[in-house]
């Protein structure tokens, strides 16, 4: 049973396996020396230096001499910027085309597409029939008025075309809401 | 200077005539070319891999590096590292699964 060849044997794997062993050792030693150089281990250091820059900012956020009368218009963020309180960025208002602020939007919408009175007049002036009846029978519906004030002016894909009959790629359609 | 500077000379075509190669050699290139070889080292990684091997070596480096701060690293430093430790934490039953394929290879492979 056991012999010198039995022992060869074992001898021989044992080598193998070791052989073996040092080329994973070496993969796994040469995968985290790239890693470390090349940054990509959310290293300690690194994260060391967050919480610090984290602190800072969470000290200067509490900090009393930041409260309320510098509040509202000086808040700062944590990258250190100030942001008026109403937004300034204007857009066109896509039911009346007018230029409106981004901060004032949301309660001209309000007036341009249903809750005010005046908008109201504008949804039974310009409605048809047809309109009415997918509106859902309240006089605030805010679908009617915008499909149907942009089928008479203008194409949704912006095209300038007469009366839309012919679109951008050259064939020629009826629209199906052309009344 | 690096090692590679003062390794030996290449062995000429007439010294390596005279030259049988070994048992060893002769079982690593069928290994080689059999395949076996990769297989039995996938397997290994595998196996290293679900018992958490690679990543209680990983955490060595990480710490190494952390410690001698990334730019001052080199691979060698990391096997140096990791080298005594890896070989005697494989666990017992992996050893021995290899082995044991290592032991079948070669008694199939019998000259």
């Amino acid at each position: 049973m056991s012999g010198p060849n039995e022992d060869n044997n074992t001898q021989l794997s044992s080598h193998i396996f070791g052989d073996l062993l040092d080329s994973i050792i070496v993969d796994v030693a040469s995968e985290c020396h790239r890693i470390a150089k090349l940054g990509l281990d959310r290293n300690l250091e690194e994260e060391e230096e967050e919480m610090r820059l984290s602190a800072q900012a969470r000290a200067r956020v509490a900090d009393p001499s930041n409260s309320s009368e510098t509040n509202t218009k000086y808040v700062v963020d944590i990258f250190g910027q100030t942001h008026p309180s109403v937004a300034t960025e204007i857009f066109e208002c896509m039911n009346c085309g007018r230029s409106i602020a981004a901060g004032r939007f949301a309660p001209h919408l309000e007036k341009c597409m249903g809750k005010g009175r005046k908008a109201r007049l504008k949804v039974t002036r310009s409605s048809t029939a047809a309109q009415n009846r997918y509106s859902r029978g309240s006089p605030v519906s805010t679908y009617s008025p915008y499909s149907n004030s942009t089928s008479t002016n203008r194409l949704s894909n912006g095209t300038p075309s007469v009366a839309g009959e012919e679109y951008s790629n050259g064939t020629y359609e009826e629209p199906w809401n052309k009344t | 200077m690096k090692h590679s500077v003062n390794r030996p000379p290449t062995p000429d075509a007439a010294e390596d005539q005279g030259k049988e190669p070994t048992l060893q050699e002769i079982i690593n290139v069928k290994l080689i070319e059999s395949g076996e070889k990769e297989r039995l080292m996938e397997l290994l990684r595998e196996r290293l891999i679900d018992c958490g091997w690679k990543d209680e070596m990983k955490a060595l480096c990480r710490a190494h590096v952390k410690k001698k701060g990334r730019n001052n690293v080199t691979v060698d430093d990391l096997v140096h590292l990791i080298t005594p430790k890896g070989r005697a934490s494989v666990p017992d039953s992996v050893k021995a699964e290899l082995l044991q394929r290592i032991r079948t290879f070669l008694m199939s492979a019998a000259l």
